[in-house]
């Protein structure tokens, strides 16, 4: 039996040195800069997960394609390691440790939703590993005193500040006092989520608006009913909800199947949950928190303008672009951008290059302040205007006016 | 396997367990996650295995112990490693308390119904933590960066997680020689019997639980500064992820063994990291194939399997560590 055991253990200990056999340090390989990422291709965030994988393969086609980027003379192509981090944390910030030490990358692209980067970050932090991500905006990622942390996304609690301040806007117009206003919140259970409620109530309060319902939804978000139940009794001039792609689905399904009358309803997520495809006229009026639009002005040297980007990216994989992808497109140039200006890929000299970025990309202007967040781009919100997504604030933006207020149902 | 050999045996693995991190430096993280999933599985194995009391709640005092080493950690100010060093002994602590409270009650349920029980009992603790605003709610929270140079956390935990892998094997492997072990067993075989023999047996049940519990507070104590993030569900009351885990590792291996867990957990793992690798995305259609497949042709894990295969190896079982 000891022999038995022996062959065991033995074959276990084989088993690890063959695996670490393969072991290359893969950063820089002939004329290969390998970026590593872990990202949610199982679990709960599968579909943002996707979304994020497409818009890093894409920029990383695309740059390849128009020849890679030059570095120090010489020229190199980009390729992105992939893990599946099944949108748990545990697992992130062990593949974390897994492309670092075993697959030898010194360059990271973040993974989808603030919590997976909470888990990332620390560990791409000790070993000092440049990571760009474009999916945690989660605003305590960035009062960590992380250097080595840089995200291209506004913070969360810019999300639906605008859509409080608009509606804070249109009761000044018609002459009602904010502070008469009432908003019902429902957040999901997860660390963006509730980074959303704190920036919303923290939005309602400098207005004087009284929070009415604060709900959370829990983090398998089949029903928001008792939420909605109670929304039609205390009929608020404003409902939020915010829970990724499922919250939003959920929000515009049920708002419309218990004919929840609210005069604006803001969420986020939208585009990436679908919500026009999926619940098609139901989906109208609905005002959705964006980090980008296809219609704004933005342009760089890799896709053109933000339409032309939408462009590229219908015609890969034949939808429209959530933001989701835009912006971790954007985090692929910024790595490439870097790269080039660093001149060699020293993961400090990577890093510098990273924080002193200042540029512009289709999805919006690139600064970092010293804390690693993007200072130079602000949110947009979408309202759902004729089966279309249409940017109603910031004024800068704006393409339409907003409609206001939402019909009931019952005129619909 | 009889008496003599199993020191040599030991000794095999105790040198694989100290030498592993050295040999192949590049997968501490994963050594250590090793350790701690032989870990859960021996401690599960007290209660599900020795004791014939599934249970499916055990990811609870691991969830306790992951949060209160680290608010131990955030509130009582002390250096990194005293603070962790507290924390877990607290969280050990506050995990064996619960094991005795929630333990007196419920281990009065047998079979399914305490199985059941249990089943609740993690789902609650993630519900509670995640409504906790002290404990950061949904927010979940961020243990301190280790102080160290990069690296040199992985080989902490690797050495940390193999040391007390190895204290709680020594450990069990006396205890059940004792008494106390074999009245465990009895509990399994027949536990009116041995009510009849005059053992006392809710104090055998609740003991053993809180063994277990202490274990695994310690271990995820440890673990939430090694995964660095504490998230109410799915680091800490990761009931789908560990709290399935360690059942399956204990059945995989055989449970009710000695060594049946911590081959079941060495075998789980490195499975686990080449699905990993080699089948993107697919990797738990891979693991459910996989799981169905060894409930199907090993229901007795892989050392009863073992054992029905060749019984002349198994005949003078020198203790009574094992099944019979």
């Amino acid at each position: 039996m000891l022999k038995g055991w022996a062959v065991a253990i033995g074959s276990a200990a084989l088993g690890l040195s063959i695996l670490a056999a393969g072991d290359a340090q893969a950063k820089v390989e002939g004329d290969t800069v390998y970026l590593g990422a872990a990202v949610s291709l199982t679990g709960k965030y599968t579909t943002a997960g996707e979304h994020t994988q497409r818009g890093y393969d894409l920029a990383v086609k695309t740059i390849n394609d128009a020849g890679g980027i030059t570095v120090g003379g010489n020229t190199y192509r980009l390729e992105v390691i992939y893990y599946d981090d099944e949108s748990t944390p545990a697992r992130g910030a062990q593949l974390a440790e897994r492309l670092i030490n075993q697959d030898g990358v010194d360059f990271m692209l973040g993974p989808y939703s603030s919590g997976l980067t909470k888990a990332i970050a620390p560990v791409t932090e000790q070993y000092g590993v440049p990571m760009v991500e474009a999916n945690g905006a989660s605003l305590q990622l960035f009062n960590k005193g992380y250097r080595y942390l840089f995200a291209v996304l506004s913070t969360t609690e810019q999300y639906l500040a605008s859509a409080v301040a608009l509606a804070a806007e249109i009761a000044e117009r018609e002459g009602r006092d904010p502070a008469t206003l009432k908003l019902a919140g429902a957040f999901e259970n997860d660390p963006f989520s509730q980074d959303i409620r704190a920036g919303v109530i923290a939005d309602a309060e400098k207005f004087g608006i009284q929070v009415v319902i604060d709900d959370q939804l829990p983090p398998e978000l089949n029903d928001m009913a008792a939420t909605l139940a109670k929304t039609k009794a205390v009929k608020p001039d404003i409902l939020v909800v915010s829970g990724h792609s499922k919250g939003a689905a959920l929000a515009v399904r049920q708002v419309e199947e218990m004919r929840v009358d609210v005069p604006m309803l803001a969420i986020t997520h939208c585009d990436s949950a679908d919500v026009i495809g999926k619940f098609g006229a139901a989906s109208e009026y609905t005002l959705c928190a964006s980090q980008w639009a296809p219609t704004l002005s933005y342009q760089d040297d890799v896709f053109g303008s933000a339409a032309d980007y939408a462009a590229t990216f219908e015609a890969e994989y034949g939808y429209a672009p959530p933001y989701q992808a835009a912006e971790s497109s954007a985090a692929v140039i910024v790595f490439a951008d870097a790269f080039e200006r660093a001149g060699g890929f020293g993961k400090d000299a990577v890093r510098d290059a990273l924080a002193a970025t200042e540029m512009q990309t289709f999805y919006g202007n690139i600064r970092f302040d010293e804390t690693g967040k993007n200072i130079a781009k602000p949110m947009v919100l979408y309202q759902i205007q004729d089966g279309a997504y249409v940017v109603v604030a910031p004024t800068k933006w704006a393409a339409s006016e907003v409609r206001h207020p939402t019909p009931p149902w019952s005129e619909r | 396997m009889s008496g003599h050999r199993q020191p040599l045996l030991m000794l095999a693995v105790a040198a694989v367990g100290v030498a592993l991190p050295f040999v192949i430096p590049d997968y501490r993280a994963q050594i250590a996650m090793l350790w701690a999933l032989v870990i859960m599985a021996q401690t599960w194995d007290i209660t599900g295995g020795q004791t014939g009391y599934n249970s499916f709640g055990n990811i609870l005092f691991f969830g306790v112990g992951m949060y209160a080493s680290v608010v131990v950690q955030r509130d009582v100010g002390l250096d990194f490693f005293p603070g962790l060093v507290l924390g877990m002994v607290v969280g050990a602590g506050i995990a064996a308390a619960l094991a005795v409270l929630l333990g007196s009650m419920i281990l009065r349920m047998r079979g399914h119904y305490f199985a059941i029980a249990t089943l609740g009992l993690g789902i609650a603790a993630g519900e509670i933590a995640g409504g906790w605003d002290y404990l950061g709610a949904g927010s979940g929270l961020s243990p301190p960066l280790f102080p160290a140079p990069p690296g040199t956390a992985n080989l902490f935990f690797a050495y940390l997680y193999f040391g007390v892998a190895a204290l709680v094997f020594v450990a069990l492997a006396a205890l059940y020689r004792t008494r106390f072990g074999l009245a465990l067993n009895a509990i399994r075989d027949n536990e009116d019997k041995a009510e009849a023999m005059g053992l006392h047996t809710g104090v055998y049940k609740v003991t053993a639980w809180t063994m277990a519990a202490f274990v695994l507070g310690l271990v995820g104590g440890a673990m939430g500064n090694m995964l660095g993030f504490v998230d109410p569900r799915d680091t800490a009351f990761a009931g789908a992820t560990f709290g399935v885990w360690m059942v399956l590792m204990a059945i995989l291996g055989g449970k009710g063994t000695l060594w049946g867990p911590v081959l079941g957990a060495v075998i789980f793992h490195i499975t686990q990291e080449l699905l990993w690798t080699h089948l993107l995305g697919w990797q738990r259609v891979a693991l459910g194939v996989i799981i169905v497949g060894i409930v199907v042709f090993f229901p007795q894990g892989i050392l009863g399997w073992a054992r029905t295969r060749w019984p002349a190896r198994h005949e003078h079982q020198g203790h009574g560590s094992e099944r019979a």
